[in-house]
């Protein structure tokens, strides 16, 4: 039977969860692909490629979760920023529920485990 | 210049997203590979982090596919008015037949159905008024009736029905995800 490289697990357990995290990333201001990925790469193990985090902006833009926009740029072309729709806002916070009440019970199962 | 080789291949393995799409996507790419120069990273350390040219085309369609409105090409307006035309052509004279023929039905139907039943039963308790003539028995015109009834009203379900049939194919057509 096949076991579950550590690698792939943690890289399934970030793709589970690089929306919730982009959408936080979101919630105070617009920010551009870049700094996306540069802010989640300064969160350690929320590091993701930027070809998982790019098709994810996407995706969550044909949701209608994202909108985008053109602003200036001081060095080269106008910028493509995202920023959160409605939608998006209130997804984040269907995301931040459902995270809180998981990492809990995940936390709790832990805890029980040591104890034996 | 090697940006520019990887952003046309990427660009031509994008080939199946709507047009709109792929130049977004494009953009955007070109614009990550500038802000990540700008910050001083080698060009060839920045496209190996965006993975071989397939790789990231197919995890954009990968992505795209989970909602395929988004790399469907959009319908234009003029299409969209074509066929709203043709529906209409095509639909215009069986739906004023329908309609006319069905709901007519319907109603008197159901009208004469309810007036057969009441004057049956009027007419077998010897209450049936001077001026209505009955020249059939009581039991008969209540079992027409009731008959003309349920044809009434089955009648005026199938027109309802038609009618709803028909505003959700004109909806879908005018659907601009249609």
């Amino acid at each position: 039977m096949a076991t579950l490289d550590i690698t792939d697990w943690t890289s399934q357990l970030r793709r589970g969860v690089l929306e919730l995290c982009i959408l936080q990333v979101l919630r105070e201001e617009p920010s551009y692909g870049y700094e996306i990925v540069t802010t989640l790469a300064e969160l350690g193990p929320l590091a993701a490629n930027e070809n998982t985090i790019y098709p994810l902006l996407r995706r969550l833009k044909a949701d209608g979760l994202l909108e985008t926009f053109l602003r200036e740029s001081p060095s080269g072309p106008p910028r493509q920023y995202y920023q959160l729709t409605a939608d998006g806002r209130r997804r984040l916070s269907a995301l931040q529920k459902e995270w809180q009440s998981m990492s809990g019970a995940v936390a709790e199962c832990l805890r029980r485990g040591e104890r034996k | 210049m090697i940006t520019d080789k990887y952003l046309a291949a990427l660009e031509a393995a994008l080939a199946n997203l709507a047009p709109t799409e792929r130049e977004e996507v494009v953009a955007e790419i070109r614009q990550h590979i500038a802000d990540a120069s700008a910050a001083g990273k080698p060009i060839d350390e920045v496209l190996q982090k965006l993975g071989p040219v397939d790789a990231l085309a197919r995890a954009y369609q990968l992505e795209l596919l989970v909602t395929p409105r988004a790399s469907a090409p959009a319908q234009s307006s003029s299409d969209r008015w074509l066929k709203i035309i043709g529906l209409l052509a095509l639909g215009s004279l069986p739906t004023f037949i329908i309609v006319v023929v069905l709901g007519t039905i319907g109603l008197t139907f159901t009208v004469t159905g309810i007036g057969l039943v009441l004057a049956g039963a009027a007419d077998q308790v010897g209450a049936l008024p001077a001026w209505v003539e009955m020249n059939a028995e009581p039991w008969f015109a209540i079992v027409v009736g009731v008959m003309l009834f349920v044809l009434g009203v089955l009648s005026s379900w199938g027109t309802v029905a038609y009618i709803r049939f028909v505003v959700r194919a004109v909806k879908r057509v005018t659907s601009p995800a249609a």
